[in-house]
C-alpha cells in the first residue's frame, strides 16, 4: 500500500469528525513538481473488492517498477502517479467516484477501469465527456458500441468471445482426441454476461455454426441452493462435453461438486467455461485442485509466455498463487498509457489519447502483457486478438492456447 | 392540519430552500463532481418525500419503493433506447407508470396491515428485479446524443440537472404541503393513528390508501426517470435494488417521519456523508464506509428516535414560553347555521335486524338476533361479557360480515356495506375503548368525523366545533387528545360521531370506567342527544345507571336475544337474572314474584 501520512492523517480525522461534517474534500494536491497523473477506478469495497484489488496490485506494480526505471523518458524522467477511486457496489458510486478524480485532478491523462462493465458504462459516460482516454479490460460490446471516441476495451467484446470460444475448444478437442463433438451442455446463470453468451448461442446461430447440438440447455437465477436438477439432466442426457457460464463462485462449486457426486468430474465430462473467475484462486480454494483438474476456460487475459519474470516478481510481491487476469490487465493498462506518454511526448489527454488510437504495439511492456499487438480500431476496440484458453492443470491455470504463447499443452479429458 | 397562515409560512420556507440550492450550486461549488453529489441529494429527498407521502402519514410503511423508482428509470432508458423518446417527454410519462404501478400493487396488498404490509411491498422490486434480468434488460445505456443534446436532458452543464432536480423536488414539497394541508392528509394521518375509527367516521380508508400509494408511485417513478437521466446507466440491481428501497425509508427515519422537512434533512446529511466516506475511505481501508454511515444511523436513532426534525422542534418548542394561553375559540355563534333537526320521532321503524348470525370458528358469537328499533328512542343492550354486545355493533356498522341475516336502516338494507358506507346512511358510533387519534388536537379529531358532510375545510371545521359546544368540550378544542381524562376522551369521541349528523347512535359502553361525577355529564348529553331526536342504542354493563338512562332494554347472553322489553320488566325476568347473577338468584327473585 502506498498512501503518504497526509492522507492517513486526512482519513483519521474525518474518521473522527465523519459524524458532524461530511467533509467531502480534504485532499492536499501536494503532487511533486514533475509527475504525470493517471487514474484508476476499481470496485475496492463491496462485492467485487478482491478483483478491484488484484487490478490494484498490478497497477502499483506497473508505476513502481516504471518509475524506478527512469519514468517516462521523453517527458524528461517524468514519474507517473496513479490515484485510485473507489467504484464500490454500484453504478452510482462508480459514476460519483469517477466524476470526483476528475474534478479534483484536471490534469489526468488517462485512466482505467472500472472492472464490471456496468461500472465501466457509467464510468466512461463522465471521462468521454471530459475527453480523457480511458483503457478498461470489461467485456461488454455496449461499452464500444455508443460511438465513444476516448474509450479503449483492451479486452476482446463479449459477442466476440462468445464466437470464438466454441471454435477454438471444438479445435482443441479434435486435436486432442481426433474426435470432433456433436453435442454440448449449457449451464449458466441469468446474469449480464452469460446472457449475452447465451444468447449469441442460440438466438445468433453460435451453435449452428459449429454443428453442435445442445442436449442440455439450462438456466438459472442464482443463488443456486441445489444444483442436482442441472446436473441431473447432464448426466441423463451425457453431451460431449459441458459449456459453464457461471458468473459466481458459490453456484460454480455446486455444479462442480455435483458433477463429482455424480461422477461426471475428474475429466469424466470435458467442462469449458468463459472468463476470468474460473481461473481465480478462490475457486482453487474452495473447490480443490482435483475437481478442477481440466477445467479448460476462455478468458480475455492471462499468463502467457514472455511474463514469466513478470509473474515471479507479482507471486514474491503479493503472496498470491499465481498471477490473473485483473493483476495484469492492471499493469497492462498503465504500460499502455506509459507507452502513450512517451510516443505523445506530453502530459495532455487529447496528445495521449491520439497516442493510443495510432498504436501499435508488437513489442516492450505493454505488448507483453496481451495477448496480440496493441492497436486498436476506430470504435476503440483491440483488433487482431488471439482467444486465450486456459486449463487447470495440478492446481494451476496455465494458458494453453494460442500455442505460440501458450505455458503448457492442453489435453481434452477422455470422455 | 395546518392554518392557511402556517401554510404560507412553509411555502417561504420552501422558496428560501430553493434558492439556497440555487446559490449553492451557481455560486459556491465550482466543481461538477459537488454538482452531481447535489443533484442525488436532491433526487433522493424527493425519493423519501414520495415515501414518506403513503408511509410517513398513512403509516403504512413500504420497503418496496424501488419498484417505483426501477420502473421509473426503465421507462425513460427502454423508451430513449428503443423508440428515441426524450426523457422531457417520457419523465412526465413515468407519473403514469408509477401510479399505475401503485394501483396494480395496492389493490392486492392492502388487505395487509402493519409487518405483514411492509413484507408484501418488499416483494414488489425484488420481483420485478428478476423480470427485467429476464427480459435481457442488464445493462442498459442511454445513448448518448451529440446532434441534440438538450433535447434529450443532456447538458453540458450539470447544473442544468441540478436545476431539474430542485424544481422536482419543489414540485414534490409543495405536494407534501398540500396533502398535509388537506383532508386528504389529515385522514391518512387518522388511519395512521386508528384506522378502525376512522373507518368508522365516514373515511373510506381503502380508498384514500390507494390515491396515496399512486401518488407516492407516481412521484418515485418521476425521481427514478430522472435518476436514469444522470447515471446514464440502468441495470437491475442499481434500481431495483433492496438499498434504493432502504435509502428512501433511512433518509425518512433519519430526517423525521411524517413531516415535509425530514426526508430533505435526511438527504442533506446521509447522502453525502456515504458520498464523503465513500471518497475518502473507499480506497484506504474498504468497507469502512459502511461501518460509519451505520454508526451515523444507529447514534441518530438512539439520540433522536422520530428522526432529527421531531428531535429539534421539540427542544425549540420546549424553550418556547410554556405559558402560552391557547387561542380563544369563538364559540360557535350565529354565523354557524343550526343544527338540521333530525326527522322528529316518527315512530317508524329505523334499524330492524333479522336472523342476524355470526361465528368465529367453533364459537356462536351471534345467534339469531332479531331487533327493531323505532325511531326517536333510546335503547339499551344489557348482557355480561362476551355475550355478544360489541360483536353485534360491529356487524351492525360493517366491521364483520354477518354470516347470515339481514339488516335495514331506514327502510334501506345496509349488510354488508363497509363501515365508512354505513357512517354515510346515518350511523355513527363510538369504542368501548375510546379510539382517539392521540397525536391530534381535539378539534381535528372531531373533524375527521365532519368530512362526509362537509364540502369544504371551513364547513368542516365549523361543524366540529359545533359538535364540540353540544357535548360541551369545546374550550379544549386545541388540547391534544392523548392529554384528555376519560371523561373528556368520552365527550369527544361522542362529538365526532355526532359531527355528521346522524340518525342513530351506537354507543358502546360509553359509561364505563367514569366515575360518579363525570357520569351526570355524559348522561346529560346523551338525553340530550334524544331530545334532539337522534335514536340512541347504548350498550352498558352497569345496570343501574341504565335502568335511569334508556326507554327499551334488550339483553343478550351467549349470543342469544333472552329478554326484551321495558327497563323495569326486564331486570325482573328470571332468564336476565340468571345470566347475570346465577340459577341460586334467579330463583330467589321468582319466588316471591309469585
Amino acid at each position: 500500500m502506498q498512501n503518504s501520512p497526509t492522507r492517513r492523517s486526512v482519513t483519521a480525522g474525518l474518521a473522527l469528525g465523519a459524524l458532524a461534517v461530511p467533509a467531502l474534500h480534504a485532499r492536499s494536491a501536494k503532487a511533486q513538481a514533475k509527475s504525470v497523473k493517471i487514474a484508476m477506478i476499481a470496485p475496492l469495497s463491496g462485492p467485487w473488492a478482491r478483483q478491484g484489488q488484484l487490478l490494484r496490485q498490478g497497477a502499483d506494480m506497473a508505476v513502481e517498477e516504471f518509475n524506478s526505471q527512469g519514468g517516462i523518458k521523453s517527458l524528461g524522467g517524468a514519474k507517473l502517479e496513479i490515484i485510485y477511486g473507489d467504484a464500490g457496489d454500484n453504478t452510482e458510486k462508480a459514476k460519483n467516484a469517477a466524476q470526483r478524480l476528475l474534478s479534483d485532478h484536471p490534469d489526468l491523462v488517462g485512466g482505467s477501469g472500472a472492472w464490471l462493465s456496468s461500472f465501466t458504462l457509467a464510468v466512461t459516460e463522465v471521462t468521454e465527456r471530459a475527453q480523457v482516454p480511458w483503457l478498461t479490460l470489461s467485456y461488454s460490446d455496449a461499452i464500444t458500441n455508443r460511438g465513444f471516441k476516448f474509450v479503449f476495451q483492451t479486452s476482446p467484446t463479449a459477442d466476440w468471445q462468445a464466437a470464438e470460444t466454441l471454435p477454438t475448444a471444438l479445435k482443441l478437442a479434435e486435436h486432442a482426441t481426433g474426435k470432433r463433438p456433436k453435442t454440448i451442455g449449457v449451464i449458466q446463470d441469468n446474469t449480464a454476461s452469460p446472457v449475452s453468451f447465451g444468447k449469441y448461442l442460440r438466438e445468433g446461430g453460435g451453435l449452428e455454426k459449429v454443428g453442435l447440438k445442445a442436449s442440455v440447455d439450462q438456466i438459472f437465477t442464482p443463488p443456486l441452493s441445489d444444483a442436482t436438477p442441472l446436473v441431473d439432466k447432464v448426466r441423463s442426457a451425457k453431451p460431449d462435453f459441458l459449456l459453464l457460464l457461471t458468473s459466481a463462485m458459490p453456484d460454480c462449486k455446486l455444479v462442480l461438486e455435483k458433477l463429482d457426486e455424480f461422477k461426471l468430474a475428474k475429466g469424466k465430462m470435458p467442462l469449458v467455461g468463459n472468463g476470468a473467475p474460473f481461473g481465480s484462486p478462490e475457486l482453487l480454494n474452495t473447490i480443490g485442485p482435483e475437481l478442477l483438474e481440466g477445467l479448460l476456460f476462455s478468458v480475455a487475459n492471462w499468463p502467457l509466455k514472455g511474463q514469466e519474470e513478470f509473474i515471479e516478481r507479482f507471486k514474491k510481491r503479493t503472496g498470491e498463487p499465481f498471477a490473473t487476469q485483473d493483476a495484469l490487465c492492471g499493469y497492462g493498462d498503465v504500460a499502455i498509457l506509459k507507452e502513450a506518454l512517451e510516443a505523445a511526448g506530453a502530459a495532455d489527454k487529447l496528445k495521449v489519447a491520439e497516442a493510443i488510437r495510432h498504436m501499435n504495439l508488437t513489442t516492450g511492456p505493454a505488448a507483453q502483457f496481451f495477448p496480440g499487438p496493441i492497436k486498436f480500431d476506430e470504435k476503440g476496440r483491440r483488433q487482431d486478438v488471439p482467444m486465450i484458453f486456459a486449463q487447470w492443470q495440478k492446481g494451476v491455470p496455465l494458458t494453453v492456447f494460442p500455442e505460440d504463447r501458450a505455458l503448457a499443452k492442453p489435453f481434452w479429458p477422455s470422455v | 392540519m395546518r392554518t392557511r397562515a402556517e401554510a404560507n409560512r412553509q411555502r417561504w420556507a420552501i422558496l428560501a430552500f430553493a434558492l439556497a440550492v440555487l446559490v449553492l450550486s451557481f455560486v459556491l461549488l465550482k466543481s461538477a463532481y459537488y454538482q452531481l453529489v447535489l443533484t442525488q441529494v436532491l433526487l433522493w429527498a424527493v425519493l423519501s418525500l414520495a415515501w414518506n407521502i403513503l408511509c410517513g402519514y398513512s403509516g403504512y410503511f413500504s420497503f418496496g419503493h424501488a419498484g417505483f423508482w426501477g420502473l421509473g428509470a426503465y421507462t425513460v432508458a427502454l423508451g430513449m433506447m428503443y423508440f428515441d423518446l426524450s426523457p422531457w417527454i417520457s419523465i412526465p410519462f413515468c407519473a403514469l407508470v408509477g401510479a399505475a404501478a401503485g394501483a396494480i400493487i395496492g389493490y392486492p396488498t392492502f388487505r395487509l396491515r402493519g409487518h405483514y404490509f411492509a413484507l408484501a411491498m418488499l416483494a414488489y422490486p425484488l420481483a420485478t428485479l428478476y423480470v427485467f434480468q429476464w427480459l435481457g434488460y442488464q445493462e442498459l445505456t442511454l445513448p448518448m446524443k451529440r446532434e441534440a443534446p438538450l433535447l434529450y436532458m443532456q447538458f453540458e452543464d450539470p447544473r442544468g440537472y441540478v436545476v431539474l432536480a430542485l424544481g422536482l423536488l419543489v414540485i414534490a414539497l409543495l405536494i407534501s404541503l398540500k396533502v398535509e394541508n388537506s383532508r386528504f392528509g389529515m385522514s391518512l394521518l387518522a388511519i395512521k393513528q386508528n384506522e378502525p375509527a376512522a373507518e368508522a367516521a365516514g373515511i373510506n380508508t381503502w380508498r384514500l390508501k390507494m390515491l396515496a400509494l399512486m401518488l407516492s408511485g407516481a412521484l418515485a417513478a418521476v425521481a427514478g426517470g430522472l435518476y436514469a437521466v444522470i447515471l446514464l446507466v440502468v441495470t437491475p440491481e442499481t434500481v431495483f435494488g433492496m438499498l434504493v428501497s432502504a435509502q428512501a425509508l433511512i433518509l425518512a427515519l433519519f430526517g423525521g417521519v411524517g413531516s415535509l422537512w425530514g426526508p430533505v434533512i435526511g438527504a442533506i446529511v446521509l447522502v453525502p456523508l456515504a458520498e464523503g466516506l465513500n471518497a475518502e475511505l473507499g480506497d484506504v481501508l474498504p468497507g469502512i464506509q459502511g461501518v460509519v454511515y451505520g454508526v451515523a444511523i444507529i447514534a441518530i436513532i438512539l439520540l433522536a428516535p422520530e428522526g432529527v426534525y421531531w428531535r429539534v422542534l421539540d427542544r425549540f418548542s420546549k424553550r418556547a414560553p410554556a405559558a402560552e394561553p391557547p387561542p380563544r375559540l369563538a364559540a360557535p355563534a350565529s354565523n354557524i347555521a343550526p343544527l338540521p333537526r333530525a326527522p322528529a320521532s316518527s315512530g317508524a321503524d329505523l334499524l330492524v335486524l333479522r336472523d342476524i348470525g355470526i361465528s368465529f370458528g367453533g364459537l356462536r358469537a351471534l345467534d339469531g338476533i332479531d331487533l327493531t328499533l323505532p325511531e326517536g328512542g333510546l335503547y339499551g343492550i344489557i348482557g355480561p361479557n362476551g355475550a355478544g354486545k360489541t360483536t353485534l355493533f360491529n356487524v351492525i356498522n360493517g366491521f364483520l360480515a354477518s354470516d347470515r341475516g339481514a339488516i335495514t336502516f331506514a327502510g334501506e338494507p345496509i349488510t354488508g356495506l363497509r363501515p365508512n358506507q354505513v357512517c354515510r346512511r346515518g350511523i355513527g358510533r363510538t369504542f368501548q375503548v375510546v379510539r382517539a387519534f392521540p397525536r391530534m388536537s381535539v378539534l381535528e379529531n372531531v373533524i375527521v368525523g365532519a368530512f362526509i358532510g362537509a364540502a369544504t375545510e371551513a364547513v368542516a371545521r365549523d361543524m366540529a366545533l359545533a359538535a364540540l359546544d353540544r357535548v360541551g368540550l369545546v374550550d379544549q378544542a386545541e388540547k391534544t387528545a392523548g392529554g384528555l381524562t376519560t371523561r373528556e376522551l368520552r365527550l369527544m369521541e361522542l362529538a365526532r360521531a355526532l359531527v355528521p349528523h346522524p340518525r342513530l347512535m351506537l354507543l358502546d359502553e360509553t359509561l364505563a370506567g367514569l366515575g360518579h361525577d363525570d357520569l351526570g355529564g355524559i348522561l346529560g348529553v346523551i338525553r340530550q342527544l334524544r331530545a334532539e331526536g337522534i335514536t340512541v342504542l347504548i350498550i352498558e354493563h352497569t345496570m343501574h345507571a341504565m335502568v335511569q338512562l334508556v326507554d327499551h332494554f334488550t339483553v343478550l347472553d351467549h349470543g342469544r336475544l333472552i329478554a326484551t322489553g321495558r327497563p323495569q320488566d326486564v331486570v325482573r325476568d328470571p332468564r336476565v337474572i340468571e345470566a347475570y347473577l346465577g340459577k341460586k338468584w334467579s330463583d330467589r327473585v321468582a319466588v316471591p314474584a309469585k
